[in-house]
């Protein structure tokens, strides 16, 4: 009886925060699973098939309404969500190596290592993030590539600090002062006894990469040197959508909203990630 | 405590919970101390006994999350627990004083010593070079243009028993205020906040683990095990013939005390963590002289050869200990 | 003494990257594609036309020298000219920066005015109960909300339902200060909503932190009134990460505004910027890119100052952590 009313009351402490984090996750879990049965099955119909009439409002043959050529934006926003997610998913898995290798190496190492790569990282940390990812695309030219490029460029400078200022307090720890004086050799001290312990860390600063990385492929292919058409990305289609929301509201509503959502959720998830790798005191007298 | 005032501090069966997300810990189990005008009162205990969660009870400095869900705790006649804010804000600031065991970090660190005394002796006109000087402190006036992070902690510590004692309280409570100093400022420290209590009338409640230290400077001695007083008469009774055979055990543990040539003890076992009423005497896994009754029927405060102590089978003295309880390490 | 060492090491840390930041520009804009003399003539240009205009642009140099060149004349205010107006950059630049600076001023006094109040309040007040939820919630909605999209929304809105404010319409300061400002009222309300809610919950958690920090303890023992301790012990000690991200935040609404400004045609630094991309004007590319860069180095430069006075201890702890 006493062990049920505990486990109630626990339950109970524990359910406010983690509503936000179930809801969030179930908002990705749909979108990514809207993206898979939209690609594999190709239900909701091509994203290139003409289907009606130019900026028709939402109706039977076209979930979502049409576009200015006529196509139904149901399959074109599941392929621009499809895109948008892998994109930026990809380019944070290469932020990710990149920075966990550069930071655990900085904060082990310490010294020189440590301040050529930190100089490194606030040479690029100092661009505005548009900007430094509209420079990425002069150079490369517009397109998947540039957008790639620019979010593994805008993200890495942070995330790698971050994760070197974990991996240094980690270094500092006696379980590695003792690992090093038994002659563990330093690649193994790196990967068995910091690379675990800044795991965390990784995981934090890698969901809140993926939310700006949707941000600046969005800002990009806003601005015309993402993700080119024919193709769709969520910020192309806004764009698009734009262009027409006198007339046809409906285009940039849908993509918009899937939008703010997905970068919501995953600022979400970050938060609760950050609330349990990088607890902290938060028992206040005031 | 004279007969006919009122005594300034009464706790009386208190039980304090920490509540957490995922479990509740018991702090206080039926804790109760009473404390007349200018006494000075020391209490030990181990880490865990619930010293700390004592002193911060007086001033309901307890975090959110706490709960007393049974006791009182009276200073000057006022019901702590059931003040509401500003109240207690005021007796905090006209009755009682903390003197902490971290001084530097209970010091603002980007204001500069002189200006948080200000800010915090803003209703009190005071010298503040004076008050510094009042507390040994050669060349107060550069002290004062200091931050807290270039003083040393014994400086620092002087500057909170200033700022501590500026207001004369009639209650001073210290939570190992000389843990963290090096021996010889340690001394001095006390020395200060006893003779400044002494002056102004103060209560003190040293909260400590230093037995020596107790037996210099308080007049009384509250021994706290598993949340609860479990002794609590003069210093020089308990500490000459303890009663309550974890004071026995606590006093053949000290260091300081050992006779030389003798061997030192310690005390088996761990301190208990107590998450609801426990069934009887929770030092009875750990105790010699624990008899049947012990484990099943919690001890009430009886009095015995003129002080209060929580147990059925008091006097058992630890020089009668089996070498069983040494230490194996 | 320590101090000024410190002060020093910050210096030099931000002229090594500013040296890094110049470095970096003047390679990019190198790497682009096309030839600058080919954009300059066309490409019916003959070869001893290109070797001429070649000369006279310093492009026969070896490019350490042409680096230096381009960087002593940015130095001292000369960005070179633009391919496409044929007018000095810096005197263009000159006629956008008070455009920016306004819009910039009025979005960053709306995040400090607002932001900053809001999440002192959310941290003193909020102990995770359902205030914080709905605290994190709107706090996380707002930092959710790309200018592009929400810029979209607020142009449709305004333009479609006559909503007061007209947009794309700037007004220049010279014609008509308060006209002006309120032509960048919306522009710069877009983009505050993701500077105010990063700006409170910076605060917030920095709030959190500072109260449960031992001196706060100390106050309460003392028993001083909440409010005190917010005014005298938590906003200074917890002011130095707000005033990295307000720092960060104005640097980026300063060179970065790029979609707001094309959003509602205000013709600020940024848009001149990406405008000078889609015509390949180099010498414009690598001016406001520089600007942007060296605006933030300084702020950021400003700002380690400016807390190494607010705390005494950072120049320290500095010093403890370095190597």
């Amino acid at each position: 009886m006493k062990a049920t009313a505990v486990r109630v009351r626990r339950a109970l402490a524990m359910r406010s925060g983690d509503g936000l984090l179930r809801g969030a996750v179930w908002v990705l879990l749909a979108l990514v699973l809207a993206t898979l049965v939209g690609q594999l099955t190709g239900a909701g119909g091509r994203p290139d098939a003409i289907v009606g009439p130019r900026l028709q409002p939402p109706g039977s043959g076209w979930l979502l309404g049409t576009d200015n050529l006529g196509r139904s934006l149901l399959p074109r926003l599941l392929q621009g969500i499809g895109t948008t997610l892998l994109l930026s998913t990809l380019a944070v898995a290469c932020t990710a190596v990149i920075s966990t290798a550069l930071g655990v190496v900085a904060g082990y190492r310490g010294g020189r290592t440590a301040e050529l790569i930190l100089r490194i990282g606030d040479v690029l940390y100092s661009f505005p993030a548009i900007v430094l990812a509209v420079l990425v695309a002069a150079v490369l030219g517009p397109g998947r590539t540039t957008a790639l490029a620019a979010i593994v460029l805008v993200t890495v400078p942070l995330m790698t600090r971050m994760v070197g200022v974990a991996a240094r307090a980690v270094a500092r720890r006696e379980f590695v002062t003792a690992a090093r004086i038994s002659g563990v050799s330093a690649p193994t001290i790196m990967l068995r006894h910091i690379l675990p312990n800044v795991a965390g860390t990784v995981a934090v600063q890698g969901t809140y990469a993926l939310s700006v990385g949707i941000l600046v492929e969005g800002g990009l292919s806003f601005l015309g040197y993402g993700v080119q058409l024919p193709d769709a990305s969520l910020g192309l289609l806004i764009q698009e959508g734009g262009l027409y929301m006198v007339g046809a509201p409906w285009l940039i509503v849908a993509p918009g909203v899937v939008l703010v959502a997905a970068i919501m959720a995953i600022n979400l998830v970050g938060d609760s990630l950050r609330d349990r790798f990088e607890p902290r005191e938060t028992r206040s007298l005031v | 405590m004279t007969v006919g005032t009122p005594p300034l501090l009464v706790i009386d069966d208190v039980v304090t919970e920490y509540r957490t997300a995922t479990r509740v810990v018991r702090a206080l189990d039926g804790a109760s101390l009473t404390a007349g005008r200018g006494e000075t009162v020391g209490i030990v205990g181990e880490s865990g006994s619930g010293k700390s969660t004592l002193g911060l009870l007086t001033g309901r400095l307890l975090p959110s999350g706490t709960r007393c869900p049974r006791g009182r705790v009276l200073v000057d006649g006022e019901s702590v627990l059931d003040l509401p804010p500003d109240r207690l804000a005021r007796l905090r600031r006209e009755r009682l004083a903390f003197v902490p065991q971290d001084p530097i970090g209970a010091l603002d660190p980007t204001l500069r010593i002189g200006r948080q005394l200000r800010l915090a002796l803003r209703d009190t006109p005071a010298d503040l070079a004076a008050l510094l000087e009042q507390v040994r402190i050669r060349d107060p006036e550069h002290v004062l243009r200091l931050y807290p992070h270039q003083i040393s902690g014994g400086m620092a510590q002087r500057v909170a028993v200033a700022m501590a004692m500026a207001r004369k309280p009639a209650l001073l409570i210290a939570d190992e205020p000389t843990a963290a100093l090096d021996s010889q400022v340690r001394e001095e420290v006390l020395r200060l906040l006893f003779t400044l209590a002494a002056e102004n009338g103060t209560t003190v409640l040293w909260l400590s683990h230093d037995l020596g230290g107790v037996a210099r400077w308080c007049a009384r001695i509250a021994v706290m095990y598993g949340g609860r007083v479990v002794e609590d008469g003069t210093t020089a009774e308990v500490l000459s013939a303890p009663q309550h055979p974890y004071t026995g055990a606590l006093l053949a543990a000290d260091p300081a005390r050992a006779k030389g040539g003798t061997r030192l003890l310690t005390i088996g076992g761990t301190p208990p963590v107590l998450s609801d009423d426990p069934q009887g005497c929770v030092f009875a896994p750990r105790c010699d002289s624990a008899g049947e009754d012990c484990p099943a029927v919690r001890p009430a405060p009886r009095t015995v050869a003129g002080r209060t102590v929580l147990c059925h089978h008091p006097g058992g003295t630890p020089e009668t200990v089996p070498a069983r309880k040494e230490s194996a390490r | 003494m320590d101090h000024i060492r410190w002060l020093l090491g910050r210096v030099a840390t931000a002229a090594l990257t500013m040296f890094g930041v110049s470095v970096l520009i003047f390679a990019a804009v190198r790497a682009m594609p096309g030839s600058y003399t080919e954009l300059v003539l066309g490409p019916l240009a003959t070869q001893a036309e290109k070797a001429s205009a070649a000369a006279r642009f310093g492009l026969d140099r070896p490019v350490v020298e042409q680096y230096w060149h381009w960087l002593s004349n940015a130095a001292t205010g000369d960005f070179g000219t633009s391919l496409v107006t044929r007018a000095p950059v810096a005197a263009e630049f000159g006629d956008r920066l008070p455009v920016t600076v306004t819009l910039t001023a009025l979005a960053l006094a709306l995040t400090v005015l607002i932001g900053i109040p809001l999440g002192v309040y959310t941290g003193t007040r909020d102990s995770g109960g359902r205030g914080g939820v709905l605290g994190r919630l709107v706090s996380a909605f707002g930092m959710s909300l790309p200018e592009f999209a929400l810029g979209s929304l607020v142009v449709f809105l305004f333009t479609r339902y006559r909503l007061g404010l007209t947009v794309g319409n700037y007004v220049p300061w010279s014609q008509d200060p308060l006209g002006s400002i309120g032509s960048l009222f919306l522009p710069a309300c877009v983009l505050a909503v993701f500077c105010v809610a990063a700006t409170a919950r910076t605060t917030r958690d920095a709030v959190l932190g500072v109260l449960v920090e031992p001196h706060i303890a100390a106050a309460v023992a003392r028993g001083e009134p909440k409010g005190f301790i917010v005014r005298h012990h938590v906003l200074r000690n917890a002011s130095v990460p707000v005033l990295t991200l307000v720092a960060t935040l104005s640097a980026y609404l300063l060179g970065g505004a790029v979609i707001v400004e094309r959003l509602f045609n205000v013709p600020g630094l940024g848009s001149y910027v990406v405008d000078g991309l889609d015509r390949r004007d180099y010498a414009v590319i690598q001016a406001g890119v520089l600007l942007a860069a060296v605006v933030f180095i300084a702020a950021n430069l400003l700002v380690d100052l400016v807390s190494g006075l607010i705390d005494p201890r950072i120049s320290v702890l500095a010093k403890g952590a370095g190597s």
